[in-house]
Order: C-alpha cells, then sequence, then structure tokens
C-alpha cells in the first residue's frame, strides 16, 4: 500500500481466523482420557472393574453351591478346601462372596437412575418455571428432606414387604428431595442466561427448553452427582441388607453376610471380612472415579466446554 | 519536527516523580512451564497531582501492567524483569507482607466494580473505618472525624447517617465514591483506578471522572487511571500511554496523545470511536491483537493500513516524535498529516407506513408484595425500513421494552401490533409468523449464545423452525450463506462460543437474528460488550444486512454517539417515560427536554483523528 493510503474498510477480514497452531488452545482432553490420566481415576478404573468383574462374572467359577449347608464344617477360618473357610451354617464363604454382590451394585444403579428421571426434572421444571410451581416442588423435597432415610425405608418395607422393586422406589424416593436440590441449583445458574430467553422468544415449549437448552449446561455437576450418588447408594443398600430390610436368606449377599457371621467373626473371621471388604472396594473405587470425573467436569465447565 | 531517535535511556521525567516503572516485563507461565510474554519493557513514570492515562482494548496488557506495577502478582503471572520504584522502595522485590503495609496505605486501589470491591455485609463506616484504623491508628473522634471528611470529599450525601449504611442502600456511582473515598483514606502517593467508570451510566460517569481529577489534583496523589475509553482519558488525564500487545505504543501529553496521535493504532482507535461531528461514519480496525508480545515485527502490521515489508519483519522502538511525545512507529512521519477516514453507513429513507406499534404499554416487575412500575404508558410506532434508536440510563425501562415487543415481559396494560395486527403478550401464543418477524438480538453474547451448543446448532434451530423454504438437506448451505452474511468464515459452524471472540459471538448472535428474516429486529445494546474496535465492525454490520434484508431495527442503547451513528430517529427515556422523541438531527441539534441536554452534555467531547481538523 503507498505511503499515506487512507484506510478503506472492509479491505482486509474483518476478523480474520487465527492461525491454528499460534494461539488456538487444543480441544481439552476428554472426561475419559481425564479419568485414566489421574491416578485416583486409574486406581478407582481398576479396583472397580475387577469388582463388577467379580459381581457379573465371579457366579460361573463358584467351587461349591453358594447356599448348600454343611459343604464344609461349620465356621472356619481360610484352609485348603474353603478359599475364605466356611460360615456357621457350613457355607462355602469364597462361593458365597462371589455371587453376593449383585443387589448392591444393581439397586442403587436403578434407585439413583429413578431418583435423577423423578427429582433432576422436577428440580429442573421448579427453576424454570419458579413462581408457585417453584414453591411446590421445593417444599416437596424440604418434606421428603425432613423424614430420616432408615426410618422412611422401614416404615415402607414394613407396609409394603420386600422386594427388589420396593428397595428401588425406596431408595430412590430418599434420593430424589438430595437429587432435586442440587439440579434445581444448577439450573437457577443457567434459566438467567439470555439464551433461555432468545429460546422463549422463539417460541419453544418448556420441555425443549429444558432438554436443549438447560440440559447441556448442567450436565456437568449432575454427573459428579450422579456418580457420588451411586456411591452413597451403595453403601446405603448394603445397610438396607445388613440390617434385614432388603435381601433375605438364604440368598447370598454381601450385607447380610456381614450381619449374619459377624458372632462367628474370631473363628470365622473371612465370613464377615470378606463381604465387608467387598462393600469397601466397590465403594471406594467408585467415589474415586467419581472424584475424578468431577474434577475433569469442574475444569471444563470453567471453560465453559463440556464433552462428556 | 525534531528528527525521530530510538530512545535508549528511560527518559528522565524530573525528580519529581513519586512511582517510576521502569523495563517492566510480565509473562504466564503456560502449561508446558515456557513463558507466555504480555508485558513488554513497559517504562513510565507518575507524578504528584498528575493522572497517567494507560489505554488500549481488552487483552492488551494494561491491567495486567498496572497490577504488576504495584508489586500485585495475579495468579500464574510473574515478572521476568524490571523494577517499579515507590520512594527508596523497589516494590517487585518485596515480599508480599512488607506489601501489605504498603498498599492501602501509600498505594492505593480502586477497582472496576465497586459491587465487588465492597464488602455488602459490613456497613460503610467500618469498611471506612479499617484502613484508618489498620495504617494511621486512628480511633473515636478523629476516626469518625475523617470519615465524614472523606465523604464529604467524594460528594456522598449525608456522611453522617451513609456511615451506618449498607452497601446495597447506596447506587453504583455512590458505591464507587464510597470505593474511592476508602482508597484515599490513608491519604496515599499512588492511586491507581482500575476502570473506575466502566459499567456506570454516561451522566454518572462523567460526574465520577470529573471528581476524580478534581480529588487528584487537590490531594497531590499520583495516579494511575487504566481504561479502555480513550476519549474520557483523554479528557481526565494529563498525560496518556496506548498499549498494544503487551508494549507500550504511544505515550506523551494526554492532549498531544488524543487530538494529535502519531502511532497507526492510537489513530485507528479514536477514529473508531463514534464520533458525534462525523455522523454515520464508522472506523474499523480490521483483525484482532495477538495474545501475547511479538518482538520480531511490529505487532499492529498485520492490522495497519501503513504496513510495509520492512514494518513486518523489523520490531520499532519507541521514537520520540515530539517533546515528550513517543511513538512505537516506522513511519512517524509519514502518518503524522493522514486523516483516516471510515466509511459512511448508508440512511435508509423510513418508509411511513407504520409497522410496529406499541400503545400505551406499561410493564411492572412484581417482587413479593411490592410491585415496581418501569414503563409508564409508553408508546411507539416503528416504521417500515426505518432504524430507531431507544436511549436512556440503566432502570429508564428501554430493555423492558424491548423484552414486552419481542414477547418476553408481559405487559401489565397496553397492546403491541404488527402491521395493525395485536400481538399475544407471550412469545410461545404468538404465531410461528409472527416470531419469525420479531427477532432479538441481546447485549452478551456470552449469555445468549448456549455455551454447549456449537455455532451450526444455533443457526439450525432458528431455521428449522422459521424457514420454510430451507429443507434439512439444504440447511448447512442456508448456514454458510449466514456465517458469510456476517462476514465469518464457514469453518465457524464447528465452533463453541468460548473458542470464539466477543466480536465473532455477536456476528453469530446477528446471524441467528437473521436466520429468521425478519422484518423486525430488537437490538438491546448490542455493542456495550465489545472494545470500541469491534463495535465499529458490528454497527457496520447490523446498517448493511438491515439494508440488505429490508428489516427495521429498534436499536436500544445508553450510548448516545452510537445511536447518532447507527439510527434516523430516536427516542429519549428516563424512569420509564418517554422524555423525547424527535428525528436524530434535530435530538442533537436541538434538544428540547432538559434530561436530553444533560445526557448530551456527559459525553467527552469528540477526539479528531490526525490531520482531519
Amino acid at each position: 500500500m503507498s505511503s499515506g493510503a487512507v484506510v478503506e474498510p472492509g479491505v482486509l477480514d474483518p476478523e480474520p481466523l487465527r492461525p491454528i497452531e499460534e494461539e488456538e488452545e487444543a480441544r481439552p482432553p476428554s472426561a475419559w482420557r481425564t479419568i485414566l490420566g489421574s491416578l485416583e481415576g486409574r486406581i478407582g478404573l481398576v479396583f472397580g472393574a475387577i469388582m463388577l468383574g467379580i459381581i457379573a462374572f465371579g457366579r460361573f467359577f463358584t467351587p461349591y453351591s453358594p447356599t448348600e449347608l454343611g459343604v464344609g464344617p461349620q465356621a472356619t477360618g481360610p484352609s485348603a478346601d474353603h478359599f475364605l473357610g466356611t460360615d456357621n451354617l457350613g457355607r462355602d464363604v469364597f462361593s458365597r462372596f462371589l455371587v453376593g454382590g449383585d443387589t448392591i451394585v444393581l439397586v442403587p444403579l436403578a434407585a439413583v437412575t429413578v431418583a435423577f428421571l423423578v427429582g433432576g426434572g422436577l428440580g429442573m421444571l421448579g427453576a424454570y418455571s419458579r413462581g408457585r410451581t417453584d414453591g411446590l416442588i421445593t417444599r416437596l423435597f424440604d418434606l421428603l428432606l425432613t423424614l430420616p432415610p432408615l426410618l422412611l425405608v422401614l416404615v415402607i418395607i414394613a407396609g409394603l414387604g420386600t422386594s427388589k422393586v420396593v428397595l428401588v422406589l425406596t431408595v430412590a424416593l430418599v434420593f430424589v428431595p438430595r437429587v432435586g436440590r442440587i439440579v434445581r441449583g444448577a439450573t437457577q445458574a443457567v434459566v438467567t442466561s439470555d439464551f433461555i430467553a432468545a429460546a422463549q422468544a422463539r417460541g419453544e415449549r418448556t420441555g425443549s427448553i429444558l432438554a436443549r437448552e438447560v440440559l447441556p449446561n448442567i450436565a456437568a455437576p449432575a454427573i459428579a452427582d450422579f456418580a457420588l450418588r451411586i456411591t452413597y447408594g451403595v453403601i446405603f443398600v448394603a445397610t438396607l441388607n445388613f440390617l434385614g430390610l432388603g435381601a433375605q436368606p438364604p440368598k447370598p449377599d454381601w450385607g447380610l453376610m456381614v450381619a449374619e457371621s459377624r458372632n462367628f467373626l474370631s473363628v470365622a473371621p473371612w465370613a464377615t471380612l470378606g463381604p465387608a471388604f467387598g462393600i469397601a472396594a466397590l465403594s471406594i473405587s467408585f467415589n474415586m472415579i467419581a472424584d475424578a470425573l468431577t474434577r475433569h467436569l469442574t475444569r471444563e465447565a470453567a471453560r465453559g466446554i463440556v464433552p462428556v | 519536527m525534531s528528527a525521530a531517535i530510538p530512545v535508549t535511556q528511560p527518559e528522565v521525567e524530573g525528580s519529581a516523580s513519586i512511582m517510576r516503572v521502569d523495563n517492566l516485563t510480565v509473562g504466564y507461565v503456560r502449561g508446558d512451564e515456557t513463558d507466555n510474554i504480555v508485558v513488554w519493557e513497559a517504562d513510565f513514570t507518575l507524578e504528584p497531582g498528575a493522572i497517567l492515562g494507560l489505554a488500549g482494548e481488552s487483552g492488551c496488557g494494561k491491567s495486567t501492567t498496572a497490577l504488576a506495577a504495584i508489586g500485585y502478582r495475579s495468579p500464574g503471572a510473574h515478572v521476568l524483569s524490571g523494577s517499579s520504584r515507590l520512594g527508596e522502595l523497589d516494590l517487585l522485590k518485596l515480599s508480599t507482607s512488607q506489601l501489605r503495609s504498603i498498599w492501602g496505605k501509600r498505594v492505593a486501589y480502586v477497582a472496576q466494580s465497586a459491587v465487588g470491591a465492597l464488602n455488602p455485609a459490613i456497613p460503610i463506616g467500618r469498611q471506612l473505618a479499617q484502613p484508618l484504623v489498620t495504617h494511621l491508628g486512628l480511633h473515636g473522634q478523629e476516626l469518625r472525624a475523617r470519615q465524614l471528611e472523606l465523604l464529604e470529599a467524594v460528594g456522598l450525601p449525608d456522611p453522617p447517617t451513609a456511615l451506618a449504611r449498607y452497601p446495597f442502600q447506596f447506587s453504583g456511582g455512590q458505591q464507587q465514591r464510597i470505593a474511592i473515598a476508602i482508597a484515599l483514606s490513608c491519604k496515599p502517593e499512588v492511586l491507581l483506578l482500575d476502570e473506575p467508570t466502566t459499567g456506570l451510566d454516561v451522566t454518572t460517569q462523567a460526574r465520577i471522572s470529573t471528581l476524580l481529577r478534581s480529588l487528584v489534583s487537590e490531594t497531590g496523589v499520583a495516579a494511575l487511571y487504566v481504561s479502555h475509553d480513550l476519549a474520557l482519558l483523554g479528557k481526565v488525564a494529563d498525560r496518556l500511554a496506548v498499549m498494544y500487545a503487551g508494549e507500550i505504543v504511544e505515550i506523551g501529553a494526554a492532549a498531544d496523545v488524543s487530538r494529535r496521535p502519531r502511532h497507526p493504532y492510537t489513530q485507528a482507535l479514536i477514529a473508531a470511536i463514534p464520533n458525534m461531528d462525523k455522523p454515520r461514519n464508522v472506523a474499523v480496525i480490521p483483525g484482532r491483537p495477538p495474545s501475547r508480545v511479538v518482538l520480531d515485527a511490529c505487532s499492529f502490521a498485520p492490522r495497519c493500513s501503513y504496513a510495509t515489508d520492512h514494518t513486518r519483519e523489523n520490531h520499532p522502538e519507541l521514537l520520540e516524535v515530539a517533546p515528550g511525545h513517543r511513538a512505537r512507529c516506522f513511519r512517524v512521519e509519514e502518518i503524522a498529516a493522514r486523516p483516516l477516514a471510515g466509511s459512511v453507513l448508508p440512511i435508509r429513507e423510513a418508509e411511513s407506513e407504520p409497522l410496529l406499534d406499541v400503545i400505551d404499554v406499561t410493564c411492572d416487575y412484581r417482587s413479593g408484595r411490592t410491585t415496581k412500575t418501569v414503563l409508564h404508558s409508553v408508546s411507539v410506532t416503528l416504521r417500515t425500513g426505518e432504524t430507531l434508536g431507544i436511549v436512556g440510563e440503566s432502570g429508564s425501562g428501554k430493555s423492558t421494552l424491548l423484552r414486552a415487543v419481542a414477547g418476553l415481559h408481559v405487559p401489565t396494560s397496553g397492546s403491541i401490533r404488527l402491521r395493525g395486527e395485536e400481538l399475544a403478550p407471550r412469545a410461545v401464543k404468538r404465531s410461528r409468523l409472527v416470531r419469525r418477524e420479531l427477532q432479538i438480538v441481546f447485549q452478551n453474547p456470552d449469555s445468549s449464545l448456549n455455551p454447549r451448543h456449537t455455532v451450526a446448532d444455533l443457526l439450525r434451530r432458528p431455521i428449522r423452525l422459521f424457514r420454510e423454504d430451507v429443507s434439512h438437506r439444504g440447511e448447512k448451505d442456508a448456514m454458510i450463506e449466514l456465517l458469510e452474511a456476517v462476514k465469518l468464515p464457514r469453518n465457524m459452524l464447528g465452533r463453541y462460543p468460548s473458542e470464539l471472540s466477543g466480536g465473532q459471538k455477536q456476528r453469530v448472535a446477528i446471524a441467528r437474528a437473521f436466520a429468521a428474516r425478519p422484518s423486525v429486529l430488537l437490538c438491546d445494546e448490542v455493542t456495550s460488550a465489545l472494545d470500541v474496535s469491534v463495535q465499529a465492525t458490528i454497527l457496520e454490520l447490523l446498517a448493511d444486512l438491515s439494508a440488505h434484508f429490508g428489516a427495521a431495527v429498534m436499536f436500544v442503547s445508553h450510548d448516545l454517539a452510537v445511536v447518532r451513528t447507527i439510527t434516523t430517529r430516536a427516542l429519549v427515556m428516563k424512569d420509564g417515560e418517554v422524555c423525547e422523541e424527535a428525528e436524530i438531527e434535530r435530538l442533537f441539534d436541538d434538544p428540547q427536554h432538559p434530561y436530553t441536554r444533560e445526557l448530551l452534555a456527559a459525553i467527552p467531547e469528540p477526539l479528531v483523528a490526525a490531520g482531519a481538523g
């Protein structure tokens, strides 16, 4: 350009693209990679996979029938025949351990899913509609939160009897207000954004706004809470089984096994410690995965992108 | 004019300076442990009773420079070299605990947002007492006397009662006055002002900057005033430094720099400010600033209309162009007398036919049992093809009016008609055709674009809803066409908003609005979250597109100069009522309402780019 030329706007591209290698930040790593990249994520995944493997496939490798009485002597410690010893009824503890973990994985998974569908849906709807709807939903949550979880479950199971479906629904009921409040809080931060107003001005329906505009923006805290909630669920269901409110004898179940065998702790320690270890390992590994995931999601949320 | 000679030694500006910053270089640690240098060898001095203005677009390193100069280490940032001398001390070599005894006492800071700087749970009397007790050991009557004196000095009404009140009981401008009183409480030697009036209303902004000017002169404090607003700094500062890509590119007496700018960047910045004397003129700075210091070329070369191969391959020094006036440019001599011409926005002749009628609309906000009326039976008519400005300060009801038209706020009474047809108050109850015809663009694209949607997602939705002429297969072409209309490259489609700059985001928001082919475009402060250089491009784009698609525009803004640039007719609103409505020339040349005159008086007088006078 000759010296002193008058600036002519529009000659250059007004905002040329940044050269990628120079300023473009690389796309953030996926959730999966971040979890694998952190030590606790790796430990959690390895242990979680082992525990899930045992729970899923253990039933095909039982040396004895898990429910048959007197396959060995009563209440012994580990021996060559009985890897983890036997319980007070002479059942093989190792066989029972291999098949006894299914309830405490499946029930929490189903219950937390139900809790997210119901509680999360209500929480989103309340925060979005505000006013009377929100007041009603919040009161409902508050009411449920005032009931002590164990007492609530006790009353329901005493009334309806115990079954997997009842167990799932009651555990879900305990989680609904807790999930709902978190989802409602996350939604409240989103609904004041102008993109919600833009969607309303386009005439979108409430369901469409919640699903398209709100949900992707609250996915980060929701997923983090989901993962953590599973951990609580494992412990909670194990507790119910321990108290005899869940799985019923003679079904082999970790929580139930701890309850049945704890009187014989000194003579047959593994009848109690084995399933206790199983519960602990499962919940701790889930917790570590949840932590690694939460860290990833909060970091990405701060950058404004969540490729989950 | 003296020949341009490189200044190798920092210029001695007299021994009177209170603070002297030499060779300040700041970097941010990157992921791979190397440094991303964001401030390069900044030199400046602060003199008692004088204000040094520090100007530049966002991301030019002006706040980083100012904060580093007082020894503040922002997270991740570290000083690579340089010194900042306050008397006998080098602030860059002090420990945090030593700095703590200096900050608040000898060096004070006023942040952009007083709302964030004042503790909402503590009465302002106690917040004001804190530095006085900590640093000066005042108590009892003495303390109270000083508190009252300070509040009086910053012009807060009724100081004795004010002491017991909480921050939320004051307006934004009053809160900023309190923050200034706290900063001045210990009679500091240096006062750092970080965008102290940004975000305030024009009239408040004018009052606060006048107050600052007189306080600095009275107290003899040496002030560093950081702002993106060159027009404001030209008025309030004594000396002015312009930063670009982490370097000071021009420094000198404020009057020289703002009226006779010698660096092409300063010239372009000044030209980009909407100017009352050159109505309908927009000057665009192409491109965007680099995010770090460029040392192997002139950092402004990619955006500079005077760039040559020489300037693209060599780094210019800060040269003396006139006594006390330095600029970092190879071609200062040639540039001196060249005016920067912008382009002139086309004026569209409005047709007389009314398109949109707002008739006696009253809007309330209800919270609990209290009802606040923000719009008192306002009537407006928008004609086909016209660009109508709606001007007012915060709380004037201008945005509520727009939201009522968009169907986002249900009016308490009144009616809104499109081509004589009554519109339902809520958007969801309106017909698809009506929703298509009324499109809205919001102030802040960070809020109006869903951060979890790609540009393609954002554009596809209105196309799918409103464009019956576009088949599913044709959507991509329609999206690319829209991007081209807003001058964005097509590979933007896969990006998320967080991967775009502020100006690019607002273009996407505009593209989304035009995707529906509206006949009325509602613009709510669409440029006020943007840099002045970006603002010009957005204004030009809006004018072009609305002319091209034949859309009438309702343009809400607090900035009269912007309204002067883009609209043909405007109304001035205050406290929910229309004060004045007139053709744009009439409104500016012959304002009838006292409030309009007050608004006009608050605008900093226009700066004239080099040689244009």
